[in-house]
């Protein structure tokens, strides 16, 4: 009987450690590279992320590799936008005077070179002073060439060690504009995130990394079903316990009155 | 020889002590039921994300919420089930297994928004359900 119990005992050990070690491993650099996209309140695009007034908030946040240099993406979007937060620590004698950050994205969730056609790329012209300048391209054969109309919005700032980098992309834009990738909900598209440290595009970048964001299909205006059915569990069961705990209450109250009774 | 009978005495003395023993299992019962409910307070805070302080910052503080919530979790589950347990001892009934499931499928309940803190709770939960179990066994 005791030996039962023991290889119960270490069954469970066994299955606890793994559980933990999937999780660990789940939660690890180089696994991650699909993320989806969350819905929430637009962020202001100023190289900021504002964390006491909950900017970012609900956005998905992930910790990957940009080549060797750990960055933290944050993944959001609205009604109109997909909003996409770079940021990543660096002591400041490493940063390059015309570092920049660049979305290079893909058509569509294919990662063949030919379909990445659209790069949104945020420039510093001198990073110690904070100036920068947002760019917004099309390739073509592996050239960068300016786009005819400016699509989204990108800013930056270096504070202290820490470099955030904010964009702002249109989905599904009124204006079709071949310069762009046409980012559409619900589709899933590769990104190639780069950082480099010289203004030449490509062969200025120095780190790179692809993932795969997927741009939800529902709309801010509505909460999605399973959100729903989450959110009133959730009540349903905190309201059971407060009225359970409360009966409960007075329960143990009734006993100390039995109790004084009895001793009478 | 002593004119006064020892006998009486002796049931006086476990009568009190009976009384005492009494009275600190339903002190027992009220300040566990307490905790359990500032707990319970707290875990509202926490798991319904009314208090979101420490998430979307960075590693170390999503760290430090998910061991929070876990951590409330896990005591109000020890707090509730020493009270109820003292509680039905003072009644002179069990604690039967329904009740033991009910506060543990609320206590897991609680953590219904967050995957990483129901795994985690879950786990503290069988760890100190087996850990009672082996202690009543010894």
């Amino acid at each position: 009987m005791k030996k039962i119990k023991f290889s119960v005992l270490i069954c469970i050990l066994i299955v606890n450690i793994s559980i933990i070690s999937f999780f660990l491993i789940s939660k690890g650099y180089s696994t991650i590279d699909e993320i989806s996209s969350e819905i929430g309140e637009s962020p202001v695009i100023d190289g900021y992320i504002d964390l006491p007034s909950n900017e970012w908030k609900k956005a998905t946040r992930e910790e990957i590799l940009l080549g060797d240099l750990p960055i933290t993406l944050r993944v959001l979007q609205n009604d109109e936008n997909l909003y996409i937060s770079v940021q990543f620590d660096l002591l400041v004698k490493y940063h390059s005077l015309n570092e920049f950050v660049g979305l290079i994205i893909s058509n569509s969730s294919s990662e063949v070179k030919e379909e990445f056609i659209d790069a949104k790329i945020i420039q510093f012209s001198n990073i110690s002073k904070n100036e920068f300048t947002f760019f917004d391209y099309y390739i073509d054969n592996g050239n960068f060439l300016n786009d005819t109309n400016l699509n989204g919005e990108g800013a930056a700032k270096l504070e202290e060690d820490t470099s955030t980098y904010e964009f702002s992309l249109p989905i599904k834009a009124l204006i079709v504009n071949e310069q762009d990738a046409a980012l559409d909900f619900g589709n899933t598209y590769a990104f190639n995130i780069t950082y480099g440290e010289t203004p030449i595009y490509q062969n200025g970048v120095k780190k790179s990394t692809i993932i795969l964001i997927n741009i939800k299909s529902s709309t801010t205006s509505e909460i999605p079903f399973s959100e729903l059915t989450v959110q009133i569990i959730c009540i349903v069961i905190f309201s059971t316990l407060g009225a359970l705990y409360c009966y409960y209450i007075y329960k143990i109250f009734r006993l100390k009155a039995t109790i004084k009774r009895i001793k009478r | 020889m002593s004119k006064i009978p020892k006998r009486p005495e002796k049931k006086e003395k476990s009568r009190e002590y009976h009384r005492s023993d009494e009275e600190y299992a339903y002190r027992s019962v009220l300040i566990s039921a307490v905790l359990g409910g500032i707990l319970y307070i707290i875990s509202i805070l926490f798991n319904i994300e009314i208090i979101s302080i420490f998430m979307n910052i960075n590693m170390f503080w999503t760290f430090i919420d998910i061991s929070l919530k876990v951590i409330v979790i896990l005591l109000f589950f020890l707090f509730m089930i020493t009270s109820i347990g003292n509680y039905k001892e003072l009644i002179g009934k069990p604690l039967n297994w329904k009740e033991l499931l009910l506060l543990f499928l609320l206590s897991i309940g609680q953590t219904i928004l967050n995957p990483l803190v129901f795994v985690f709770t879950l786990i503290g939960l069988l760890i100190i359900l087996i850990y009672l179990y082996v202690i009543q066994e010894m």
